[in-house]
This record gives structure tokens, C-alpha cells and sequence, in this order.
């Protein structure tokens, strides 16, 4: 144990001090810093530390190391530098011109020392000449280290040449080389390749993540074109289920979250309703291959880049789903943490409270990245067809204060900003790059949404309507009626505030102040306050008629307690009766004073609104209710998409080569795809990965180029049978000497099941869908609804997306799936659906079993397996249909471990 | 079902529903390289063991050393001062020592901040004991506490480390209760021999990992169940429309040959593997699970022994008593997560009194109830309780709070093959460091696994280099 735990502190001291670049900081900690950066593993625990370059002072506390006196070998790591040339004075240069040197004059080489964990600045310390017996393997394993790959995600990315292997046959491409590479070194053996159903249903459900059916089965295998597979792969890419596919996988890594909250929707605590506006753009993005940079910079940026499309506009539903009603706090530190994760793979949210402890962001820059969001909040625009926003509408973001303040938060917390401390928007030092901010003038379509044509148009016509539904009941009110008088004052009203309406347009159009706009405004006042006397004649009106009805009532009540009293003259009473009557003209009573005076009232509001009326009109009128916004953003967020989806950007491209990666392998060469940084696990295959984020962005960061070079690739096609020697050396196949098995997501397993039995909806896009219709709808699964407490259960257990973190899904096989798969009603029914069709097409027991084999496992039956089942249909056809039996089967299968096995 | 087919045990339901000769011979090349890599061991006890099965109490967030069961009165007498202004200024020396990564920020919690609770002693063994643990205190004669124990990490990824042994960092690691699913297999083939009760530790923690199996094989993962006997298992009936229960016995009869069939060309797949275990283990659950989650079945006087009668205690008190019967029913490894969910509740930063208080009360009765319970019916012989978190606190303040402290922190055990009434290690004085007989968080996993009669590294996997580390050693002193 102990052994381990010095490993451990040697490791510690790696990770607590962050590399920067020898050139930007000249500062002595740097060479502490140099000294792990080029040593790595070999520079021994008591090394890493400052005394290697500084000595001791009996400063109790010191504040700075500068205030360290420096050894011989600090001295003359600064002295050196004067000697070299301007260009190549970064701290490794100067090591390594120093190495063979002997600074503090014993004898022994300053590299030598180093690496046999003794200190080149104090003469005291000297290697024994015990351990010099090692120096010549310690040097050898120094240089193997000092030629191996040095993964530096923080660095842009540089195309690694693509290495030479000796096994030339398996390579089809650049890929191969990189895996290649790795199972020559390692020893392993990589199996051929894998047979053609099995690449058939693995490419069909990685692409469009849907089984092929027997036509598309027997086109495929039946094809004798040497490049068939290729075509296929083309093919499918082509294929818009692939958005749908992918998106699903996309919508994990960017969070999409359907609304959260109460009541029908009267109350959102979280995302936006219609955010599936966004979860389409995803889909259509993808289909149309749009590059990833540009998707990103949509995303954060949308309404600064096309504020008029909504279309692109859309796209900052990635911002919007992180609205929470309950906390502004909470929502931005979720819009910083995942934006940081998933574009950037750096943990941004631990700088919240403190600098990170592994990667090199400070806590102000954390604040300098929040000031970028601060302004921002989100809305719903109206969308053509609707006016009613609560229906459908357009959510998405938009800067509503140009001068937000982002204060600098004491220890992360809301409730202590330092006020002294006003944080400018900026970006992470570490990752390089730039950061130019500058406001956006928006056009009037963006800051004036309701002025646009459509807008105008249909809520014309909703005035029309209204306007229609008036004069109907105008005409259908009898003549002289207190109703006539009601419908003719209603039409009155919906008549001015129709003209009210057109004239308030008109004003809109008007420059404020001008000759034009003041004459209109009167107009308005003058509506407005016809309007207002209409509406007081109205209610008084209404008020008169009640006041009629209660008086009658008042006069009915007091009959009835007249006639009471009369009774109880002549006849027996107890008196209950009258009791009642008197109560009730009590409450009669008390009404009718209760009409009289709102009667009163209504006539006194009427008198001021008669008097408003015929005073002279000013220009001050009420504006309609319209959506308006500020008519500038700060572009701050447009500053930000610029610098992350930028070839400069070290992790950018690295990070979504990596989700691509792990979305087709089952996991990322960078084994923790939200974390690039310290804390992290290494890659596998580091310079693989620079490779494809090289390619990637000289491709134009186009996605479907590099699916294509994975999938066309002899690494993807190789088959996941075993291989006992390469498995002793690699059992968890990180170096993929086969292909990874796994098994299908939650979604795969839904829509196979609909999609097998013909009944999948192929209707793509659209409203999500309730959340309690997940058994019965027949609609992809990517259109079910999940929000905070509102997701389907099924899909729940297949290990579905969860919608606070999902960078990568976790699949599990616990009895719960066994009882889903083989319980829910969804599968009962589509196994009789599969059932009846299959039978319909192969009215013959063995080529039914051979059919329902090929359509849901994509192989045919072994023999054993076809009198298994022969055995089987016999054993439940007694006492039953033969129906039943066949729809068992098919339950059967659908339950097989090769359905949902992607092998 | 059980009532049509009485006594249908996973295997005899394999051998006699048609395997016939091929399929048991597939099965056995199935299962043959767990059974090649533990030789003739194969699920038999290494040595005689003193417990047959575990129930793992696992409080997220990190519960307060200091106020729980390694009280310490020195923090009220320098109360205010500067660990530095006390005589125990030597524990800043070796702050960080063994943590990977740590918390910079811990130097700013240096003004000593008293205890948030009272204490008192318990039992003849004299057990200190803080208020906010009073009635598992009474048990204090059959708690073997220790009190030196240190983790690596010093964020809630140690949550991660508590089940693992582990770095965070290093993910995916077969949990303890992994190991003893692995190592002894079933005692009763109609439930899963390793369960998970409670909100498991969020996703930024470990999540499924904390409950997972790693390389093992998904086979051997925890099964997590709710404890409402209407709804223990989502799915667990067939809709009104369904097949009956003997067209299911018939279908899982066929899958079951099906699946082994196809395993022919996968021969090392441990996810076929464990989707056959699934199907097996599904069917019967379908009548074993909500026998057992029916608490109602259980007498007031027992009900109330745990808390269930009061709102606070409720929750937790009716997992304490699921595990019982499910223990009772032979389950292997029982994991009760409290507090589960993001950084875990415990994870008191600020407002410890409260925090601690309203959290304590929750757990204190069913844990001290769930320990009275195994006793009363003899079933703390052989059944071991361990209760433990993730790391201690600081004993400096943080505000009204206090911070993460993996230097030091406490967990105990009790039944099964440990002494009770004692205590083992130390800390200093202020509860910086583990101080006297440091124990790693796998010395608590070797202890269990000793009690259970199983030798880790007997349990070696071909091709999985395991640690020192992760072996740990038993802490024989407290084992009885």
C-alpha cells in the first residue's frame, strides 16, 4: 500500500501546478512547473519542488517565491537565457542547453542528477555511485519518453504524421495506421473482419439507428460490388433518420431539456415550452451537414448572428434549456458549467467557488466568462399561425441588459459579491485566443418582434374576427331586448378598438414627434377614450339590468315573507319557514343595495369617461400590448462562439471528435468526454485524435465526412468475436483489437420494436410528445417528451438520457429491462402486430421462424435454433391458437440478447 | 406465479425446462472462465466465515467525524482560536498528505469552530458518542468504531473511493458489494444476492458506479429496488391484456435456451451473461419482491422500533426494514444510500447545526432500530452493519459550516465476527489527522470480506492487476 501511496503523492505534485508556457511567465515557479513538463514521471517526488531551483529561506511565510534566494542551477537557468537567441528562450530550450552542464560543481551532470532524483543546484546532494549504475536504463526509458507522443489538449491541435506499420494489409485508411500502430506495439492481434450481417445491422443502427429490413437485408448481402459496403454507408449517411440518430446522440451532449413545471404548463420552473424548436434544428443541421463550428457558434449566438431567421434563431434553444424560474444563480452556473464541457471539455464549473484545482482556470476567469452570459434571458417569440405564445412559439435568448454587472463572488457565493471587483467579459487565458466584443445593432424585426408582416397580418385578423363575432351577435339579439342593447354597445366596443388598432399600427410606423405622429396619436387618445366611454356604458348598462333584476327579486322576497306571515295567522307554522323567508329577503335586500351601488359607480365612471371624452386630445395614448426588446446586443456572446468554434481553440475540435469517437466505439479515446483537463483520464490513442481534429477542421468541420472515415475504416469493420491472447493483454479492448460490443439505447430498443413490426410513424419532426404516451405513441423516440419529472419510464430503464448530465450513456443490464421488454404492453402489441404481418407474408411455420429470425436478429436461424422454436410453436399451439403461439415467439425474440446486442 | 409453479430455483428451471444435454454444456462454457479463474474456490468460503451477509449504510455528503463517534472536547476549549494559537499547530505540517488534488482552500479553516453538538457515554464500554447519533449510541456494545480511517479525494468523487477503494479519477472499479455478489454468489436464487435501497450517489460522484461492477461483469452489479411493495419494480406484472403465467414460464424457457445458443460465439460475453442472470432472476422476482417489500406484514411494535410511525424517520426507517427482510432472506450485500443525489445532503458547507441535526434524525432511530431488530432475532450474528460516509469535516469553520476533511473521518461496524464496545484508532486531538493505526477505506472493505470468509486475492481475475491498495488488510484488532 504504501508503494501506491507515494505514487499517488508523486502524481499529486503533477497536478496541483499547471503547466503555462515557459515564454509567457518568466516568474520562478515556471521552472518548477518546466521541470515536471519536461521530466513528466521521471522528475522524482522530492524534485517537484521549489527548492530544486531555489533555496530555503527562514522567511517564516513567505508571499512571493521570488523572495527565495537561487541555487546555482536556478542561477543559471535565468543566466542562460541571455545567451540564447531571441527565438528559443522558452524554458525547455534552456534546460535542455543546460543538461549536461554541472551547476553546482559536483561532478556529476544536472540532467544526470535529475533523473536519478538528486538536486542539480546543491552540492551536498549528489547521486551514490550505486545508483550512477543505473543512469544508462534510466536514460534510455528518458529518451523513449522524450521521443513517445505528448498529449497537450491545451495546445492548438498539430497534425500528427500518420505512423508506419508493418501490417499493411489491415489499413484502409489513416485511421488503421493509428490503431495499428498500437496493437504492433502492444502485441495484439486485431480479428478480421467482421461477417456481412453482422457490419449490416451494426452500421444500419449506428447510422440511422434502425434494424434493416429483409428487402434492405438481401440488397446488401446479395450485392456483389466490391464497394458495396461503401455505397452503403454513403447511402445511409444520406439518409435523414441519421439526424434523427445523431441528434438524439447530440441532444445528450447539449442537454436538451423539455420544460419543467406545473399545471398544464401555467407555471415553468424550467426550460421553455416549445424548445423542440431547437431539438429540429439539431435534426435538420445535422442532415444538411452543417459544419460543427457554425452549429456552435448558432447555439450561443444565433439571435446576434441572424437576429431576422428564425430559423437560425432557434438554435439558442441550447441556452435557453438552462432557464430556471426559481434561480438565476443556478441557471447561469449550469449555462457556464456544460458550456465548458461540452464544446471545451474543461470542468469550468469548479472556478466558481475557487481556482480549479487541476486545470489552469482561475475563479476570475470564471466571472470574466459569466459577465459574457450576464446580460442574456430568454423569451418566446410569436410564430406564424398563432398568437397565442402559450400554443407555440419561438423560444430563444437575447440580451436584455447592455449593462449587466458581474460582480466577483467571495468563495462562489450569491450572497457575497465583491463589489469592488466588476468582472469584464473575457475567456480563458490558457487556451489562447482571442476575445472582441462589440454591440449589435438589431434590426426591428428581432427588437420589435409584433411588427412583423405576419404579426401585423394576423392579429388584424384576430381583430376581425372578434369584430365578426359582434356584429353576429348583434344581429341574432332580439329586437328592443335589454341583450340588443348589450350586443349593440359590444359591437361598438369591438368596432373601436378595431379602429384603435389600425391607427396604433399606423403610429408605429410614424417617426415619434413628428407631424404624422402626432395627429395619429390624438386619434388614438380620441379612440382610446370612446372606448372607455363605450365600455362605462356597457357596464352600466349591465349594472342597470341588474339593478332591475333586484329589485324584483327584493320585491319577490318580500311577497313570499308577506304570505308566510299571513299563513302562520290561519294555519300551523313553527316558524322555520319564516325564518327562511326572512333570510332570504335579508339577502335580497343586501343585494339590491349591493346593485344599487355599483350601479352608482358604474354611472360615476361613466360621467369622468364622458368628461375625458370631450376634453381636448393629447398625444399621450396607451401602446398596444407588443413584444418589444432592446434594439442592440452586446455581441459578447458572438465574441465567445467565435473563440470556441475556432481552429486556434485547442480542445474544440478534439472534444467533438472524441463524442463522435465514443458514439461509435462505445467509448472516447479521451475515456471522460466533459474532461480533457488534469483530472481527466488520458487518451488512448492521444495523436488519433489529433489527427481527426485535424482532418476534421480542414474538412470544413464537417461531420459527415469524418462518420465516413470511421465507418469505411478497417477498425470499425473488424468483427467483436474474442481472441485469447489478445484478450490476456487487453481485456477491456482499450486498444480496440475488436469491436466493442454493446448494447442499443433506450431509444433503439422503443423504435425497433415499432420499427420491426412495421409500425413505427417516420413523421419527423414537431411538438414533443406527452410523456404518458411513451407506450402507445408510435413515433420515434426522440420525440417523447423529457423534462424535470416528466420522462417515460421504459426508457428510463434502458438507461436513457438524464437531462442534468449525459456525456456519456452507461448501459446497465438489470431485471428491471427483462421486465419491461418482456411485461409492457408495448412490446405485447407489437409482437402481435409483428406476428400477424410476418405470418401474412409466410404463411408456413419454418419460413415464418426464418422471416421473424432475419427481420429482428439480422441472421438467419440455426437449425438448432429453428426446431427450438418448431418444438416450442407445437408445445403452445395445444389448448391455444396457433396465433397466440407465434405472437409468444415473436415476444421471445424480441426479449433474444441478439436483438438488442449490437455486436 | 409461485403458487402455479412451487419451487422453480433458477438452475433447476435451466436444467429442466429442455436444456437437454447441449444447452447445460453451453452453460457450463458460459460460466467457465469465472469458474477457471476461481479454481475449486468457486463460490465457497475461503475460510469459515463469521457473517453471511452485509448491510452497507452509506451517508452522502460526508458526515462530521467530530460530532458523530470521534468527539472531540478539545475543539470547544480553543473554540474561536487558530488551530495555529493551540498546542495541536503541528497537524498544518502534513495538511495534504495522501489526498491527490487537495483542497488549497483548507488552510483558510483554521479558526476552530466548537462542537455543533452535546455528547455523552454509552454503554459499559463507555462509548463517546455525539447527541446527534443518541439512540445509536445505545447500541455502543455492539459498535466497533474506527476512528482513524483516511480517504484520497477530496470531493464527493469520494463517495466513489468509499465503495471502490479507488481515486474518482480512475472511474469505473468493482464496488465491495461486487466483490461479495461475485465471491459467494446466492443464497436464495429468487431475489438478486447484491440490492441497493435509497437515492444512490449523483452522477458527478461516481452515480452507477457506486453500485456497479466494473470488469466483473454487469452480472454482479447491485439491483436497485423502491421499497413500495405496489410498485418495488416498474413492469413487474403483465398488462391486463397479457400472456398468462404459464405462456411466460414457456417463454422464458426458450429465451433462455435461446440466448445460451447464441452464446456459442461469444463465449467470454459477460453482458449475455448477465441478461440471462436478468431474465432468470425477473421471473422470479415477479413474486419474491413484493413478499418481501410488504412491511405491513410487520408487527406496530417493530414498525415503530424503526421510526416508521413518524414523518422524519419514515423514509429511511422503512429501507433500514426492507433490508432486514431482505437479509433475512438471504441477500448477500444490502446497500442503503441516505442523502443521496448531487454532492450527497450531508455536505454541510454551511449551517452544520441544522444541517446535521434535521439529517441525523432522519437515520438515527432506524439504523439504532435496524441493529435492535438483527439482535432480537438472533440475525446480528451473522449479519455484519457496517455504517460509514464518504470523509470527515474540518475541525476549522467554514462560516457556519464545515468544510470536506479526507484527513480523517470514522465509520463503524457491528454483528457478525466484530467485537462490540470497542474503539480502533485515533485521531489527534482536534480530529486533523488519523493519527494512531491509519487505516485506507479498503482495510474496512478487507475486514468485510474477512468476516464473509472470503480472501481477495483469491478472487483474482486473469489479466485484472489489482493493488496492494486495493486489497487493503483486515483490521483484525476489532474482529472478534
Amino acid at each position: 500500500m504504501l508503494r501506491r501511496t507515494s505514487a499517488y503523492l508523486l502524481s499529486l505534485c503533477f497536478f496541483v501546478v499547471f503547466i503555462l508556457s515557459g515564454s509567457r511567465s518568466l516568474a520562478t515557479p515556471a521552472n518548477k512547473a518546466a521541470l515536471e513538463h519536461h521530466f513528466d514521471k521521471f522528475l522524482s517526488a522530492n524534485l517537484a519542488r521549489c527548492t530544486t531551483c531555489h533555496l530555503p529561506s527562514d522567511h517564516k511565510d513567505p508571499q512571493s517565491l521570488n523572495e527565495f534566494p537561487h541555487n546555482d542551477f536556478g542561477a543559471r537557468l535565468r543566466k542562460i537565457r541571455s545567451e540564447m537567441p531571441d527565438d528559443s528562450r522558452d524554458i525547455i530550450s534552456r534546460l535542455k542547453r543546460i543538461a549536461a552542464e554541472d551547476s553546482d560543481g559536483d561532478g556529476i551532470a544536472n540532467e544526470k542528477e535529475i533523473l536519478l532524483g538528486h538536486n542539480p543546484g546543491e552540492r551536498e546532494d549528489a547521486p551514490t555511485s550505486d545508483s550512477l549504475t543505473r543512469w544508462p536504463a534510466k536514460l534510455k526509458d528518458f529518451e523513449t519518453f522524450l521521443a513517445s507522443y505528448h498529449w497537450r489538449p491545451f495546445q492548438p491541435v498539430k497534425r500528427p504524421t500518420v505512423p508506419r506499420i508493418k501490417d499493411t494489409a489491415f489499413a484502409r485508411n489513416a485511421i488503421d495506421h493509428f490503431i495499428a500502430a498500437e496493437h504492433e506495439q502492444l502485441g495484439l492481434n486485431p480479428r478480421p473482419e467482421a461477417a456481412k450481417e453482422v457490419l449490416l445491422k451494426r452500421v444500419y443502427l449506428d447510422i440511422i439507428g434502425l434494424l434493416p429490413t429483409i428487402a434492405e437485408q438481401d440488397a446488401f448481402l446479395r450485392d456483389q460490388n466490391p464497394f458495396a459496403y461503401e455505397l452503403l454507408v454513403d447511402k445511409l449517411l444520406d439518409d435523414p433518420r441519421y439526424g434523427e440518430r445523431w441528434g438524439r446522440h447530440w441532444m445528450d451532449i447539449w442537454r436538451y431539456s423539455d420544460w419543467g413545471g406545473w399545471s398544464g404548463g401555467n407555471q415553468i420552473r424550467d426550460s421553455q415550452p416549445h424548445i423542440w424548436r431547437w431539438r429540429d434544428w439539431i435534426v435538420e443541421s445535422l442532415n444538411a451537414n452543417k459544419p460543427y463550428d457554425q452549429m456552435v457558434r448558432e447555439m450561443l449566438a444565433g439571435d446576434e448572428i441572424a437576429p431576422e431567421d428564425p430559423a437560425t434563431v432557434r438554435a439558442t434553444g441550447y441556452l435557453v434549456r438552462n432557464y430556471k424560474m426559481l434561480s438565476r444563480e443556478q441557471w447561469l452556473e449550469d449555462t457556464l458549467k456544460h458550456t465548458g464541457q461540452a464544446f471545451l471539455g474543461v470542468t469550468l464549473g469548479c472556478a466558481k467557488c475557487h481556482d480549479h484545482m487541476y486545470d489552469p482556470i482561475s475563479q476570475a476567469e470564471y466571472y470574466q466568462v459569466r459577465a459574457i452570459f450576464e446580460p442574456h434571458q430568454v423569451r418566446i417569440d410569436r410564430v406564424r399561425g398563432e398568437l397565442d405564445r402559450a400554443k407555440n412559439g419561438l423560444p430563444r435568448v437575447y440580451d436584455t441588459d447592455t449593462n449587466a454587472i458581474t460582480y466577483f463572488l467571495l468563495r462562489g457565493d450569491e450572497r457575497k459579491p465583491d463589489t469592488n471587483r466588476v468582472m469584464t467579459p473575457g475567456i480563458l487565458q490558457a487556451l489562447g485566443g482571442r476575445f472582441d466584443a462589440n454591440n449589435i445593432a438589431l434590426p426591428k424585426a428581432a427588437a420589435f418582434p409584433d411588427r412583423r408582416d405576419f404579426v401585423i397580418t394576423e392579429t388584424i385578423a384576430a381583430s376581425e374576427a372578434t369584430l365578426r363575432k359582434a356584429e353576429t351577435k348583434l344581429q341574432t339579439a332580439r329586437e328592443n331586448s335589454e341583450d340588443a342593447r348589450a350586443a349593440e354597445l359590444g359591437h361598438q366596443v369591438a368596432k373601436t378598438k378595431h379602429d384603435e388598432l389600425l391607427v396604433q399600427l399606423k403610429a408605429e410606423e410614424a417617426t415619434q414627434d413628428s407631424h404624422e405622429w402626432s395627429s395619429t396619436a390624438r386619434r388614438i387618445v380620441q379612440l382610446q377614450r370612446k372606448i372607455a366611454v363605450l365600455e362605462a356604458q356597457l357596464k352600466t348598462h349591465e349594472a342597470q339590468v341588474a339593478f332591475g333584476k333586484s329589485e324584483q327579486k327584493l320585491a319577490d322576497a318580500t311577497r313570499a315573507l308577506n304570505d308566510a306571515n299571513e299563513t302562520r295567522d290561519t294555519e300551523k307554522e313553527d316558524g322555520t319557514a319564516i325564518a327562511e323567508r326572512n333570510k332570504a329577503a335579508e339577502k335580497a335586500k343586501r343585494e339590491k343595495s349591493e346593485a344599487e351601488k355599483r350601479l352608482k359607480e358604474a354611472q360615476e365612471k361613466l360621467a369622468e369617461a364622458e368628461k375625458n371624452a370631450a376634453a381636448e386630445p393629447t398625444t399621450d395614448f396607451k401602446p398596444r400590448s407588443a413584444e418589444k426588446y432592446p434594439d442592440k446586443s452586446t455581441g459578447r456572446r458572438l465574441a465567445f462562439a467565435h473563440w470556441i468554434a475556432n481552429e486556434q481553440n485547442p480542445p474544440t475540435a478534439r472534444v467533438a471528435m472524441n463524442h463522435l469517437w465514443l458514439r461509435h466505439f462505445g467509448t472516447g479515446i479521451v475515456p471522460t468526454p466533459a474532461d480533457f483537463g488534469r483530472n481527466g483520464r488520458a487518451p488512448t490513442h492521444p495523436q488519433l485524435l489529433d489527427w481527426l481534429a485535424a482532418e476534421f477542421m480542414s474538412q470544413g468541420w464537417r461531420m459527415k465526412e469524418m462518420h465516413r472515415l470511421i465507418l469505411k475504416s478497417s477498425t470499425y469493420r473488424m468483427a467483436s468475436t474474442t481472441d485469447s491472447a489478445s484478450s490476456a493483454i487487453d481485456p477491456d479492448n482499450a486498444y480496440l483489437w475488436r469491436a466493442p460490443a454493446r448494447r442499443m439505447e433506450a431509444e433503439l430498443v422503443r423504435d425497433n420494436l415499432l420499427h420491426t413490426a412495421g409500425d413505427l410513424d417516420a413523421t419527423m419532426g414537431g411538438p414533443e410528445i406527452d410523456q404518458n404516451l411513451g407506450l402507445t405513441s408510435k413515433r420515434r423516440s426522440i420525440y417523447l417528451r423529457i423534462g424535470p419529472e416528466k420522462e417515460v419510464e421504459f426508457m428510463k430503464i434502458f438507461d436513457g438520457p438524464t437531462i442534468t448530465e449525459c456525456y456519456v450513456r452507461r448501459p446497465t443490464v438489470n431485471p428491471q429491462q427483462a421486465l419491461a421488454l418482456h411485461n409492457s404492453e408495448l412490446t405485447l402489441r407489437e409482437a402481435r402486430n409483428f406476428a400477424a404481418a410476418v405470418w401474412n407474408n409466410h404463411p408456413a411455420e419454418k419460413e415464418f421462424i426464418r422471416a421473424s429470425f432475419r427481420r429482428l436478429l439480422v441472421r438467419e436461424p440455426r437449425s438448432e435454433e429453428i426446431s427450438m422454436c418448431r418444438d416450442f410453436l407445437a408445445e403452445q399451439s395445444r389448448g391455444r391458437s396457433p396465433e397466440r403461439a407465434r405472437e409468444n415467439l415473436i415476444l421471445v425474440l424480441m426479449n433474444h440478447n441478439d436483438f438488442v446486442t449490437i455486436r | 406465479m409461485k403458487n402455479k409453479c412451487p419451487g422453480v430455483s433458477r438452475r433447476s428451471f435451466l436444467a429442466d425446462t429442455g436444456m437437454g444435454f447441449t444447452g447445460l454444456a453451453l452453460s457450463a462454457m458460459l460460466f467457465r472462465d469465472r469458474a477457471r479463474a476461481q479454481g475449486a474456490a468457486f463460490l465457497q468460503p475461503h475460510r469459515a466465515p463469521t457473517a453471511k451477509r452485509v448491510i452497507w449504510i452509506f451517508l452522502c455528503g460526508g458526515v462530521s467525524h467530530l460530532e458523530s463517534f470521534d468527539v472531540k472536547p478539545e475543539l470547544n476549549k480553543y473554540a474561536g482560536k487558530s488551530i495555529e494559537e493551540t498546542p495541536y499547530q503541528h497537524v498544518l505540517a502534513t495538511e495534504g498528505k495522501d489526498v491527490i488534488g487537495a483542497n488549497p482552500k483548507h488552510g483558510n479553516r483554521k479558526v476552530i469552530m466548537p462542537l455543533q453538538c452535546g455528547y455523552n457515554t454509552y454503554g459499559e464500554s463507555g462509548l463517546v458518542v455525539g447527541d446527534w447519533f443518541r439512540h445509536v449510541g445505545e447500541c455502543a456494545d455492539d459498535l466497533a468504531v474506527v476512528r482513524s480511517l483516511w480517504t484520497i479525494h477530496n470531493d464527493h468523487g469520494a463517495q466513489l473511493t468509499w465503495q471502490t477503494g479507488r481515486h474518482p479519477r480512475e472511474l469505473e472499479h468493482p464496488t465491495i458489494g461486487s466483490w461479495v455478489s461475485y465471491g459467494l454468489g446466492s443464497e436464495n436464487e429468487n431475489l438478486p444476492e447484491y440490492v441497493v435501497l435509497g437515492v444512490p450517489t449523483g452522477d458527478c460522484c461516481g452515480g452507477a458506479f457506486t453500485h456497479g461492477a466494473a470488469y466483473l461483469g454487469p452480472e454482479f452489479a447491485g439491483v436497485r429496488l423502491n421499497v413500495d411493495p405496489r410498485n418495488p419494480l416498474p413492469f413487474i406484472r403483465q398488462p391486463e391484456n397479457g400472456i398468462s403465467s404459464e405462456e411466460q414460464l414457456a417463454n422464458l424457457s426458450l429465451l433462455g435456451k435461446l440466448n445460451h445458443l447464441a452464446g456459442i460465439d461469444y463465449p467470454d460475453d459477460a453482458n449475455l451473461r448477465a441478461r440471462i442472470k436478468s431474465y432468470e432472476l425477473a421471473f422470479q422476482m415477479q413474486t419474491s419482491i413484493p413478499e418481501t417489500l410488504q412491511l405491513n406484514r410487520e408487527s406496530e411494535a417493530t414498525r415503530k422500533l424503526y421510526g416508521i410511525d413518524r414523518p422524519e424517520t419514515k423514509t429511511f426507517g422503512e429501507q433500514c426494514l426492507a433490508a432486514r427482510r431482505l437479509a433475512e432472506r438471504g441477500v448477500r450485500f444490502i446497500q442503503l444510500f441516505h442523502g443521496g443525489g448531487g454532492g450527497g445532503d450531508w455536505d454541510a458547507h454551511s449551517e452544520i447545526q441544522s444541517n446535521h441535526t434535521k439529517l441525523s434524525q432522519q437515520v438515527d432511530k432506524p439504523i439504532a432500530g435496524l441493529l435492535h431488530d438483527l439482535k432480537q432475532r438472533g440475525m446480528l450474528d451473522d449479519t455484519l452493519v457496517v455504517f460509514g460516509t464518504e470523509f470527515g469535516r474540518t475541525p476549522g469553520a467554514e462560516g457556519t459550516g464545515r468544510d470536506h476533511h479526507p484527513q480523517a473521518f470514522c465509520a463503524w461496524l457491528a454483528g457478525g465476527g466484530v467485537k462490540g464496545g470497542i474503539t480502533y484508532g485515533e485521531t489527534d486531538e482536534i480530529g486533523f489527522h488519523a493519527a494512531t493505526n491509519r487505516r485506507y477505506v479498503t482495510d474496512i472493505h478487507a475486514t468485510v470480506l474477512h468476516c464473509l470468509g472470503l480472501d481477495s486475492r483469491k478472487l483474482e481475475l486473469p489479466g485484472r492487476k489489482r493493488l496492494d491498495m486495493d486489497h487493503g488488510e483486515a483490521i483484525h484488532e476489532i474482529l472478534a
